[in-house]
């Protein structure tokens, strides 16, 4: 089937021109100087095709040239190499209220959003109090928008957005914005969209939701895609790689040292090391440390969380009941989760071992580890819970 | 070739209910907070009339408030096409950057904002004219209808002045700055509180400065609209005429030109 966005060698070339913006005088000054101009590749060399219906999230750090290739398949921004080739209707929830004048009531904002946005002045009048009731404005709809708290304007700039009905859907960290109701609103939304078939591509920090909805995901690193295909893999490349310049998640470390973790292997039931398990099956965490002296009754803890840094769950030795006398030297302890509760995601592990009395950390190691989890079933959610169904009998 | 000269005609018919919708916001929001409204648009160049009549009541130069009034809101019309078009693409930076459209519907939405302010100035001006002429026993003659055409002109006139300024704004920011200068400079070039006559005295003996003077479309303008509403006023018909006649068509056939080829990069500068 032919493509819907197709990407050739398209490249990006930004003339840097320090601060400010550009002046005569200092076009002038540039001229007189003659120096060669700065050069940044904000993109180069980027080629893929999108299918039809297909949803694909595109990762990486600020700054990797994510918000440039959404503007350049928009068409905001011509590139300076290659091309960039997309068939129907495009609209993209990276404006949302942009053109909102803040003098003009929510209702006039409305009608102005949706002609900037192509849409046709009648369809938006049937339309209207299905927006209204998305925006969730209520009397608000009257007043000038300038007097909207910031979620109330987003959230009109979203329900006018959606209204656009495009074949391909642009959405750029948009789904950060609002309160919980409002994201889920929108999430649905989006799910709706793809239910019809609609051409989806989605720049997001939430890894979380781009391993939800994405079929697919393009990692982008200094301006060039450097791993693509199924979300699970590529955010794992990501976070392993790439995510300490500049990511959303705070890795830390800090300790005394006493104990000191010095090579932590992530193994499937096989046994074999790996950054990918499957839920329901083993996952073995072999911790190889090292004493400076002999440490009396440590405890060694872990805990997980979600990639969008929501806490799971935590446990150590002292709570699950195994103690360890005293350790000293090197050696290694296993962390089993057999079978592991976790379904589809990327998850971090963080480990710790303290004292008994939790009064010193020896070492502990925060959000480090990640690894993603495929769910070959098809149950949603997060964990699973050991639910059984049964029909008791009556009386 | 008649495209370029209108800036793409077609995109900008598809794009009719945007435009309408952004005048209309242009408008709204111009009058909304002030409690005189629409008044506003009528009572600045209303005061910088009666100030420049009184000014020249001190130097001794008597000239009609009417004739004063006809240029002084022409000239108006043209200088809010100026500061509206300086900031038709900057000014939307957000909508730019971020939505793709036919970015000329921008200083265009710009120039047809102040073209209904102007409409409405017009009928203002013909009321007090009327009054004014009336205290002598005179009134517009039925010409003055005629001056809807000189309008279009105007527009057109204007609409070209913007895409130029809106386009060079966006690569060098201090334009806004020069511009102020500028616009200063043309309002005493052009016969707006003065008229032909005046410019005919000063450089007697001289006619190729008088020439020279006359190359401004706004000499050409303004005082097409005089020898529209005022009754005993003369049109100075002559081949010294010409340029000014055909500079506007010329700005905005260029004007046209240069913003497609700029509006390219428009994202990259704002």
């Amino acid at each position: 089937m032919e493509p819907v966005i197709s990407a050739r060698q398209l490249g990006k070339c930004y003339r840097m021109r320090g601060l400010g913006p550009p002046t005569l005088f200092g076009a002038l000054k540039e001229t007189l100087r003659r120096r060669p101009p700065n050069l940044f590749w904000a993109l180069r060399d980027v080629s893929f095709d999108i299918p039809a219906g297909r949803t694909v999230g595109v990762i990486g750090p600020n700054g990797s040239g994510k918000s440039s290739l959404l503007g350049l398949v928009t068409g905001t921004i011509q590139p300076t190499r290659g091309a960039v080739r997309t068939h129907g209707r495009i609209s993209s929830l990276l404006e949302l209220g942009a053109g909102f004048h803040p003098d003009l009531t929510g209702r006039e904002n409305v009608f102005l959003n949706a002609a900037i946005l192509g849409i046709a002045r009648e369809d938006i009048r049937r339309r209207m109090d299905a927006i209204a009731e998305f925006a969730g404005l209520g009397e608000f709809l009257e007043m000038p928008v300038k007097h909207y708290s910031s979620g109330m304007y987003v959230r009109l700039g979203f329900a006018v957005a959606v209204e656009v009905d495009p074949d391909i859907l642009l959405i750029d960290e948009v789904l950060a914005v609002g309160d919980l109701a409002f994201q889920l609103r929108c999430l649905d939304r989006i799910r709706d969209f793809q239910r019809r078939g609609k051409t989806i591509l989605l720049v997001s920090h939430a890894l979380q939701t781009v391993e939800e909805f994405c079929h697919e995901a393009l990692l982008i690193h200094h301006g060039r895609v450097v791993a693509s295909g199924p979300p699970p893999d590529v955010i794992l490349e990501y976070i392993r790689h790439y995510m300490g310049e500049g990511g959303y998640l705070y890795t830390q470390e800090f300790g005394t040292r006493a104990v000191e973790f010095e090579q932590v292997t992530l193994r499937d039931g096989a046994g074999v090391e790996t950054g990918v398990f499957t839920a329901g099956q083993a996952l073995h965490v072999d911790i190889a440390y090292r004493c400076a002296q002999r440490i009396e009754r440590p405890v060694f803890g872990y805990s997980l969380k979600t990639g969008n840094g929501l806490y799971l769950y935590g446990s150590n030795t002292q709570l699950a009941g195994y103690e360890l006398p005293a350790i000293e030297g090197a050696g290694v302890i296993r962390l089993t989760l057999d079978p592991l509760p976790l379904l589809a995601g990327n998850f971090f592990l963080s480990l710790s071992v303290h004292s008994w009395d939790h009064a010193i950390q020896y070492h502990r190691r925060e959000d480090w580890y990640p690894f993603a989890v495929r769910n070959p079933t098809q149950e949603p959610g997060l964990v699973r819970l050991a639910g059984t169904w049964s029909q008791p009998p009556a009386g | 070739m008649i495209g370029r000269l209108l800036g793409h005609p077609r995109a900008l018919w598809a794009r009719r209910e945007m435009l309408a919708n952004l005048v209309s916001r242009e408008l709204k929001a111009r009058y909304k907070g002030s409690l005189l409204g629409l008044c506003w648009a009528i009572l600045t160049p209303l005061f910088m009339a009666l100030v420049y009549v009184f000014f020249l009541r001190l130097l001794a130069r008597g000239i009609p408030l009417e004739t004063v009034l006809i240029g002084v809101f022409a000239w108006q019309f043209t200088a809010n096409c100026v500061q509206s078009g300086l900031t038709a693409v900057t000014g939307n930076a957000n909508l730019v950057k971020k939505v793709f459209f036919p970015r000329q519907v921008l200083p265009l939405a710009g120039t047809l904002a102040n073209t209904v302010n102007f409409l409405l100035s017009l009928g203002v001006q013909t009321v007090l004219l009327a009054f004014l002429l009336g205290a002598r026993g005179e009134a517009i003659p039925p010409r003055a209808a005629l001056a809807l055409v000189v309008l279009v002109y105007h527009g057109l006139f204007n609409y070209g002045l913007s895409l130029w300024l809106a386009a060079a704004n966006v690569y060098f920011r201090d334009v806004q700055h020069l511009v102020g200068v500028l616009l200063t400079a043309w309002f005493f070039a052009s016969p707006a509180m003065y008229d032909l006559s005046m410019v005919a005295q000063v450089t007697a003996g001289r006619p190729g400065l008088y020439d020279l003077y006359l190359c401004n479309p706004m000499a050409l303008i303004i005082t097409a609209y005089r020898a529209l509403f005022l009754p005993d006023a003369v049109f100075p018909w002559g081949w010294n005429l010409l340029p000014a006649a055909l500079l506007p068509l010329l700005l905005l056939l260029g004007g046209g030109l240069l913003f497609q080829r700029a509006q390219r990069n428009f994202a990259d500068y704002l």
